[in-house]
């Protein structure tokens, strides 16, 4: 029941325009390794797990931090709707989400520290 | 009590050649896969898929992209469209409004799978992102549902 008034009553993902700097392509290379996964709680309501030994390939910059892709899959957020979704992060912290299909960043609150390693 | 039966039955049969009918009977994947037109330069393609569940059977909205029409959400159906890379939503919309939004690459296909969700007042038609690993297992057990193979303009 819960599930069925989230899915009708959910509240919308927090969204700003974002200043996304791609990186060159060739430029990028640079890969995130989760060492175990990580449960994301959003203001949503909506949880997302990004998985262990999952890969995130560096496509860019934003003022909050390095824009990751996944490499290994699709990744979105969900709020009333669904968003693809890359991780910002800054000094392995994770501080939000660029939205490639609409140019947005949306915050996280409170960020969450990633457990990276090695792949 | 017999009669009470028969009639049970006859309205499971009714109920059933319904949704039978609400369902996708097109080519199957495997049928087709081989003919399936490569990318043009600079496209990538996006799938749209629902399984085959008799749960919101008769809820198959429109599916747009971009606000363009682009096909119907049809259980245990199928369909695709080549669209130049770049920023895309694809909603559905029943009582409300869902939408995915999504950036395709060049040469990159995505998967997008429609299923039902209760709602408050009526069913609802979803729109989600799905991974290549599980939109290809399921593929193969679903049914054509483009009107026709749709390239990009």
């Amino acid at each position: 029941m819960a599930s069925l008034l989230l899915a009708a009553c959910a509240a919308s993902v927090p969204v700003a325009p974002a200043r996304f700097t791609p990186w060159a392509p060739g430029a990028s290379g640079q890969m995130l390794h989760l060492r175990r996964s990580v449960e994301v709680n959003l203001s949503s309501g909506y949880t997302r797990v990004l998985p262990a030994r999952s890969q995130w390939r560096a496509v860019g910059s934003l003022p909050q931090g390095t824009v990751y892709q996944c490499a290994d899959g699709v990744f979105s957020i969900e709020g009333r709707h669904v968003h693809e979704a890359y991780l910002v992060v800054e000094q392995s912290t994770l501080q939000g989400f660029y939205l490639p299909g609409e140019a947005n960043f949306s915050p996280l609150s409170p960020s969450i520290s990633l457990p990276l390693g090695a792949p | 009590m017999m009669r009470r039966t028969i009639l049970k039955l006859a309205g499971i049969a009714a109920v059933a050649a319904v949704l039978g009918g609400c369902a996708a009977s097109g080519a199957k994947y495997q049928e087709m896969a081989s003919s399936m037109p490569g990318l043009k330069a600079g496209q990538g393609r996006i799938y749209f898929l629902r399984s085959s569940s008799m749960f919101g059977a008769a809820v198959q909205p429109e599916i747009r992209l971009n606000g363009q029409v682009v096909g119907q959400s049809k259980p245990g159906g199928f369909f695709y469209v080549d669209r130049a890379a770049g920023t895309y939503s694809a909603t559905t919309a029943t009582e409300t409004e869902n939408s995915a939004s999504f950036k395709l690459d060049p040469g990159e296909t995505k998967y997008l799978r429609t299923s039902p969700s209760m709602g408050l007042l009526a069913g609802r038609i979803v729109v989600q992102l799905e991974s290549a690993e599980k939109a290809k297992a399921e593929l193969p057990s679903l049914s054509y549902t483009g009107g026709e193979k749709v390239s990009a303009k």
